[in-house]
């Protein structure tokens, strides 16, 4: 589970964000909508720790990620805008590396499969990264994020710049991993993704989170209505 | 994890074509350094076995003559070479390895390699200790300047980051990996290096040199170590792998090239030595002081003669000749432990603002390391000095010691080779390894200091200044 509980970050007077107050149940995908600058990234970096919070806190599994940043960390995974990977080093060597880092060992049979599940083409295990497109770097950090079984994952902007096939592919597999209990948060400006793959969306401005609101009973016009009057206020 | 990032970052580095290029470029010089260390240590090993042989065959073979004569006769000491002189030839060249014993003078050493260089010879030997000091290091701040600078840019490190990876953890591997990196490249020349000197030495190596071996080879790895630490530290902090390549690069050149000329000079300045003609010029002086032989010739008749109750020399039952010829070497010894004394102390002294400043650049220190473990430093020839010098005396001793129970003859008296015999062959014992390291105590305290604050240094990053 996630919680943000009054996080707030400020760079000098600048807020990057400004209490906010969340709960991502087990199970749930809640997409984050903004334009940039609205705190999406800043919230994300701050449940991975990768920046101290000015106030409020930031939890996984009730833990507070400033207090415990590595035990929190293994209860997490992470797929930025871009999966980035060792480029001299093979799909399934990059995957091995970091799931082993990420505290995870498996055989090398249980990677190909992986590598299956997630839509990549037969062969492109034993091919270098530096071949790869971003799509499938992408699928990559999901096997990496699969791999690791986390409880959370913390999505970044993952499906900026895949096209439309490659797009659904992501979100059948994010559909797969809240089914099996995962709490998703992703940032995104993708509202017909946030539509499909979210059960609940929020809209941040300014570092504010002005709106959430789930997605079961929203047409994707109404959601691009909505979004659009908060960036109109 | 720790040995899972040393993998991961060693294969890399195997695949990568600049570890290639560079891994060939080093292990080829290392390979003919060592090759140019071997075989010199060869000639000269053979050369001086040769000398020292041939110098002992005259002495004893020297037709009959009056002893005096036999101590001008005089003969060669060499200064033997030890095998670790294959890896630093250390200051032999400058200094000299022969020096040539005869009565009257404290002689200086012969035969130094620098004297007969040409002017290419000016910047220097290739040596394989300054293979190890200089491009070693060379080697390894062009294969971590990126480590994680690199990987910052590139975005992995936020990607291994968020996996909760211990930043010490991933420093630790990473300097595994780069350490064993270096392994591949200098393992084949080491192993090269120790089946050469075994060669060379009959199998003497393993019995002489072996704990040397081992511990040059301990400091020399202390030292790569180091290097490594601060590289990572460096790339760690710096915003981008360019300005880390920039500062370790200046690191590199200050610590490798510079430092050792600078603080040559700092010592030189706290400490300063006269020139050759000041030095000769004040002994000659002191030697020749009006007066002194007469005083000190006076002193000892009156002596003599009180001892043996006679009223003249001519009724001593010694030669008063042999007397006087020692009085001269007796006040020469004394001139000489004085002004050669006060010389070396400052050379000493020098050194040893030498090894503190390696606090600032710890090539400094593992260069005087080097040196004392290879048998090549100026503590260790100064130790040979004095034994040098120890046998002039004793030769001269023994040479007017003959003359003086001879006191009929006086000069007409010629001596054969039951007299050279006398005197014994030259046999030098090198210092205990455990002098050597007592030498060496500044220089190995400051390696481990640098070592301690190093690794700190790189284990510590701040997960945020590592993003």
């Amino acid at each position: 589970m996630l919680q943000a509980i009054d996080l707030s970050k400020k760079y000098g007077t600048q807020v990057a964000l400004d209490r906010l107050n969340l709960t991502v149940a087990p199970g749930e995908v809640f997409c984050l909508l903004g334009a940039n600058g609205a705190g999406k990234t800043t919230t994300i970096n701050l449940f991975l720790n990768f920046i101290h919070p000015s106030g409020g806190s930031a939890r996984i599994n009730g833990l507070d990620v400033t207090e415990r940043p590595l035990e929190t960390k293994r209860f997490v995974a992470y797929i930025p805008e871009q999966v980035m990977l060792y480029r001299n080093l093979t799909g399934l060597e990059n995957l091995e590396y970091f799931t082993a880092l990420g505290g995870h060992e498996y055989p090398r049979s249980a990677f190909i499969e992986l590598f299956r599940q997630v839509g990549l083409p037969i062969g492109a295990e034993d091919q270098r990264v530096s071949t790869y497109s971003k799509g499938m770097r992408q699928k990559v950090g999901i096997a990496i994020a699969i791999a690791k079984k986390a409880d959370a994952l913390l999505l970044d902007e993952p499906t900026s710049g895949l096209d439309p096939k490659a797009s659904n592919e992501f979100s059948a597999l994010l559909k797969q991993m809240s089914e099996r209990g995962v709490a998703v948060l992703m940032a995104t400006h993708d509202l017909f993704r946030a539509k499909e793959s979210g059960s609940r969306v929020g809209i941040m401005k300014h570092g504010r989170l002005v709106a959430t609101m789930g997605t079961a009973d929203l047409g994707h016009a109404d959601l691009e209505r909505l979004y659009l009057e908060h960036m109109h206020d | 994890m720790v040995k899972r990032i040393a993998r991961k970052e060693l294969i890399e580095m195997l695949r990568d074509g600049r570890f290639r290029v560079l891994s060939v470029a080093v292990l080829a010089v290392s390979l003919l350094s060592l090759a140019v260390g071997w075989k010199h240590y060869a000639d000269v090993a053979r050369q001086h076995a040769a000398a020292q042989a041939a110098t002992r065959d005259q002495w004893l073979h020297q037709t009959k003559k009056n002893p005096h004569s036999a101590a001008h006769y005089g003969v060669y000491a060499f200064k033997p070479k030890s095998p670790l002189a294959i890896v630093d030839t250390g200051v032999d060249p400058y200094v000299g390895v022969a020096v040539w014993l005869e009565a009257h003078k404290q002689n200086e050493f012969k035969y130094r390699p620098a004297q007969d260089r040409t002017a290419v010879g000016r910047f220097g030997d290739m040596t394989a200790a300054e293979t190890l000091q200089v491009l070693v290091p060379l080697f390894i701040v062009l294969m971590t300047f990126s480590a994680f600078a690199g990987e910052r840019e590139q975005g992995t490190l936020r990607q291994l980051l968020s996996l909760g990876v211990p930043p010490r953890r991933l420093a630790l591997g990473k300097a595994a990996g780069i350490g064993a990196a270096l392994g591949l490249v200098l393992v084949p020349s080491a192993v090269l290096g120790v089946a050469a000197l075994m060669l060379t030495s009959d199998g003497g190596f393993l019995s002489g040199s072996l704990a040397r071996g081992a511990l040059l080879v301990a400091f020399y790895l202390l030292y790569f170590a180091i290097t490594i630490a601060v590289c990572l530290g460096v790339s760690a902090r710096a915003r981008s792998s360019r300005l880390a390549l920039v500062v370790l690069l200046a690191f590199w050149f200050a610590n490798s090239l510079v430092a050792s000329r600078v603080v040559a000079d700092v010592a030189s300045w706290l400490h300063p030595t006269p020139s050759a003609v000041e030095f000769q010029t004040a002994m000659d002086a002191e030697l020749n002081k009006p007066g002194e032989m007469e005083r000190r010739l006076e002193q000892r008749k009156a002596e003599l003669m009180r001892q043996y109750k006679v009223d003249s020399v001519d009724a001593l039952p010694i030669a008063f000749s042999g007397v006087s010829l020692q009085e001269g070497e007796n006040h020469g010894d004394e001139v000489f432990d004085a002004h050669y004394g006060r010389l070396f102390d400052t050379f000493d002294r020098q050194n040893t603002v030498y090894q503190i400043a390696g606090l600032a650049a710890p090539m400094l220190a593992i260069r005087s390391v080097s040196m004392g473990l290879a048998g090549t430093d100026f503590q260790q020839h100064r130790h040979f000095i004095t034994a040098a010098e120890e046998y002039r005396r004793l030769i001269q001793r023994t040479m007017n010691g003959d003359i003086m129970a001879h006191p009929t003859t006086r000069t007409s008296y010629l001596a054969g080779r039951e007299l050279w015999e006398k005197v014994p062959e030259f046999e030098y014992e090198a210092p205990a390894t455990s002098w050597v390291l007592g030498n060496m105590r500044w220089s190995i305290g400051v390696l481990f200091a640098w070592l301690l604050v190093a690794a700190a240094w790189m284990s510590r990053p701040l997960a945020t200044a590592m993003l």
